[in-house]
């Protein structure tokens, strides 16, 4: 097969998201759903059911505005449209990470409007350097997987919970090697069907993504061996924010000359993150993975601050710019853009910042702004190298 | 509020009397410690610094309306409008070149608890860097249902944590007893200020909300202090004196009301000024009820641990339900006003389902506004005057249905 038969595949997956929970509901294995970001999906498949990602939808928004102002972000709006309108009605329960004060709140509204028979609010620690973070973090953990028993009425024996780990590790694994040759050999494939691949993984049975993914990464790198792809005089971006939204923004950024080299995305690299280790205490493992990301917008990371993150990832990505693509309305990144822009200006790396919604994007503004940045970081790389 | 409160020249003296420390706390080396409005802040005086409230900074910004003015330094720095507007004005004053408010006092490291919200982490966290000084977070997990030994024990735990960093960046040590003394302080304010605000169940009521929110200063800010105490114990004796003179809060009292949540500051007197006219008193909001804890002295950690976090700020759609009913009864209310209020999310999601589920349980008229409670640029006046004059019209219809709806729940 070629590569684009594989990513058709994937696209197809993020076409109709649904489609293969709903087969595997209708098989009588249970669904549970997710939203952004950081519920550890390994617990959820370890007891048999199916996890599903809620990502947000580009559908107009009616139900939702009864509900919430329309000042809540669209990332949180359209997932709650996308409840009340009852196209999550398969869901056998959703679980909600605490990261913001919208996904605290959305919790309770969730419950009461959307036919979800069980809601259950992820409350992960906003701190993750001090002791306490671990100790709560397995406990709360712990709290999951008994609820998550007591619904799907499956026991999580330390094999099971061994096996899902093993299972997403490889997946991350894999999708972390597709990266790589990309990164150095964008020319393979656009900067959407990275993502595409990627976001196709939060909605798509794991084993059946890890199959594909495989044949995919192997011809990827037989293409890379032959020196394919490389493009030279591509500008080389990192993307940072929350999520790749609305989707055409790839394209216009690969339309414009650029290529996306990395990010610290919910729907991108935090997804993959660091493994768990596959053997010992299953609950710990998850934890320690959960502490070990990358810092990100909704909570701090007193050891290792986002702002020398991003000036490490782009240089080691050999970036040629930062994009900020933020959600409007996302107050958490909004926080922090002062201070990162700042950094990265120290740190002599041209960064912009878009703000895009899930609907109705105005995209010929999105294109112009876009090709106005890269053209600018273009020529500058250019002036660089001469 | 045509009879001025003699308390209100305390409060200023009491005020100016409180900065004026914190200025000389610089000067002396004490440390100033940035802290959050529901925060254990106990622990502060039991090592001796300086607590300094960001929060009534922005407040008193706001009141004094210019908020939109600082929030453009803010906006100038890439913060933008759709951020609290607490934190636009502290961050706002860091960059601003003129300070009508005064100058936000510069911490020397940040406290900060997300029992309120995520936008004060944020804040202070961005402000730590500005400042360059330590920042520490005591994470409050949130309670959607019953408290649980897993939360309970991380939240003392962090208290331990808490002071370990104390310690370690102020080389001071903890004073167990100033402690113990500061919560009993605490928990006496509490009380007292609670007293203060069960006087609007009288009818007609010497004391309100707006006045509540004048008097509230001390609460948020000195917590945990003797003045505190003697503010409040001084503030009931003369609301008490008033009620026996028969001075109320408004001229002819004729309805009660129950508001949610922060008061819209630069229009404090506009909104008494309105609901006066239509004889209402506005007379509890879950708001100025934020500092209802109920300490026990005897184990000052554990207890600091247990009363913050279950304060309704950290507390679930359900809870909040109640407590708002529990008021509206108490207080003999005849209807609620809901304030959307675009600074403050946590507090602004989910009102319009509880806008629903409370007319459906008390049967009284209720009305939703939008604004923002900093920033007069999102507050549409025109539209909330008419919304408000639709809601004073159905109040007195609904009196003898309210009553027996209440005792149905
Ligand atoms: S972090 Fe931002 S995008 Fe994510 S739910 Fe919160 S407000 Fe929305
Ligand atoms: S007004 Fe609301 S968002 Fe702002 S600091 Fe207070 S609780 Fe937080």
């Amino acid at each position: 097969m070629t590569i684009e038969n594989y990513i058709s595949r994937f696209a197809a997956a993020v076409d109709s998201p649904y489609t293969q929970a709903r087969r595997c509901k209708a098989q009588g294995q249970k669904v549970i759903g997710w939203l952004l970001t950081d519920v550890p999906e390994e617990l959820i498949h370890a007891a048999g059911a199916f996890p599903v990602g809620i990502l947000g939808s580009h559908n107009n928004i009616r139900l939702a505005d009864t509900h919430v102002q329309v000042w809540m972000c669209s990332l949180m709006r359209s997932s709650l449209e996308m409840g009340l309108a009852g196209e999550l009605d398969f869901l056998d329960g959703v679980v909600i990470p605490h990261t913001c004060d919208t996904a605290r709140m959305i919790g309770d509204i969730w419950r009461r409007n959307c036919r979800t028979p069980y809601v259950d609010s992820f409350l992960m620690p906003r701190q993750v350097n001090r002791r306490s973070a671990r100790e709560y973090l397995i406990g709360e953990l712990g709290r999951l997987k008994r609820q998550l028993e007591q619904r799907t009425g499956e026991m999580i024996t330390a094999e099971k919970l061994h096996a899902s780990i093993r299972l997403f590790n490889e997946n991350r694994r894999l999708l972390r090697r597709m990266r790589e040759i990309h990164a150095g050999h964008p020319g393979l494939l656009t900067s959407r069907q990275v993502y595409t691949v990627i976001k196709a993984a939060m909605y798509m049975d794991k084993a059946e993504h890890n199959r594909i993914l495989r044949d995919l990464v192997r011809e990827l790198e037989e293409k890379a061996d032959e020196g394919a792809g490389v493009l030279p005089g591509t500008v080389r971006l990192v993307i940072s924010g929350g999520v790749w939204e609305p989707p055409e923004t790839m394209d216009l950024i690969d339309g414009a000359g650029g290529v996306v080299v990395g990010d610290d995305l919910h729907t991108g690299a935090r997804y993959l993150g660091p493994d768990p280790d596959e053997d010992g205490d299953g609950l710990a493992a998850l934890a320690d993975r959960q502490l070990n990301k990358m810092p990100f917008c909704a909570h701090e990371n007193g050891d290792y601050g986002r702002a020398r993150f991003l000036i490490d990832l782009a240089r080691r990505s050999q970036a040629d710019g930062l994009l900020f693509l933020h959600l409007k309305f996302c107050e958490p990144e909004n926080y922090d853009y002062h201070d990162l822009r700042e950094a990265l200006k120290a740190a002599a790396i041209p960064n912009f910042r878009l703000e895009t919604e899930f609907t109705n994007p105005n995209l010929g503004q999105i294109r112009t702004r876009l090709e106005a940045f890269i053209e600018m970081i273009g020529r500058d790389s250019i002036e660089r190298t001469f | 509020m045509s009879v001025p409160f003699k308390t209100a020249a305390l409060m200023k003296e009491l005020m100016a009397r409180y900065y004026a420390r914190g200025e000389e706390c610089r000067r002396q080396g004490i440390p100033v410690a940035w802290v959050t409005a529901v925060f254990p802040v106990e622990i502060i005086y039991g090592m001796d610094l300086f607590p300094y409230y960001p929060e009534n900074f922005g407040a008193v910004a706001s009141a004094r309306k210019i908020a939109d003015k600082l929030s453009v330094a803010a906006e100038r720095q890439g913060y933008f409008p759709d951020l609290c507007g607490y934190a636009r004005c502290g961050i706002g004053d860091a960059y601003a070149v003129d300070h009508p408010a005064g100058n936000i006092l510069p911490p020397d490291l940040l406290l900060c608890s997300n029992t309120q919200c995520g936008s004060l982490p944020k804040w202070f966290q961005a402000a730590g860097r500005f400042y360059n000084k330590p920042y520490f977070l005591w994470d409050a997990p949130f309670l959607e249902s019953e408290v649980s030994d897993l939360s309970q024990n991380y939240l003392l735990q962090q208290l331990h944590e808490l002071i370990d960093f104390l310690e370690v960046t102020t080389k001071r040590r903890l004073d167990f007893d100033r402690l113990r003394e500061a919560v009993a302080l605490s928990g006496e304010a509490c009380r007292l200020w609670n007293d203060c605000l069960e006087m609007a169940a009288l009818e007609p009521a010497p004391f309100g909300f707006f006045d509540a929110c004048f008097h509230m200063a001390p609460i948020v800010t000195m917590r945990g202090t003797q003045a505190a105490v003697d503010y409040y114990r001084q503030l009931k004796a003369e609301i008490k004196e008033r009620w026996a003179k028969k001075i109320y809060a408004i001229p002819n009292e004729r309805y009660k009301v129950y508001f949610d949540h922060i008061p819209v500051w630069p229009r404090l007197r506009w909104f008494a000024d309105l609901f006066a006219a239509h004889d209402t008193l506005v007379v509890a909001s879950q708001y100025t009820h934020a500092w209802a804890m109920n300490f026990d002295p005897a184990r000052p950690l554990e207890t600091l641990a247990e009363q913050y976090p279950r304060q309704f700020v950290n507390r679930g759609f359900d809870y909040r339900i109640k407590l708002k009913i529990e008021f509206m009864t108490r207080y003999h209310c005849d209807g609620f006003v809901l304030f959307s209020n675009r600074s403050c999310k946590p507090n602004a999601f989910g009102l319009y389902d509880k806008n629903k589920v409370l007319t459906e349980l008390t049967g009284l008229p209720g009305v939703v506004f939008e604004g923002d409670m900093s920033d007069l640029r999102f507050f549409p006046e025109p539209q909330v005057q008419t919304l408000l004059e639709i809601f004073f019209e159905r109040l007195g219809s609904s009196r003898a249905i309210s009553a027996s709806a209440l005792k149905k729940k």
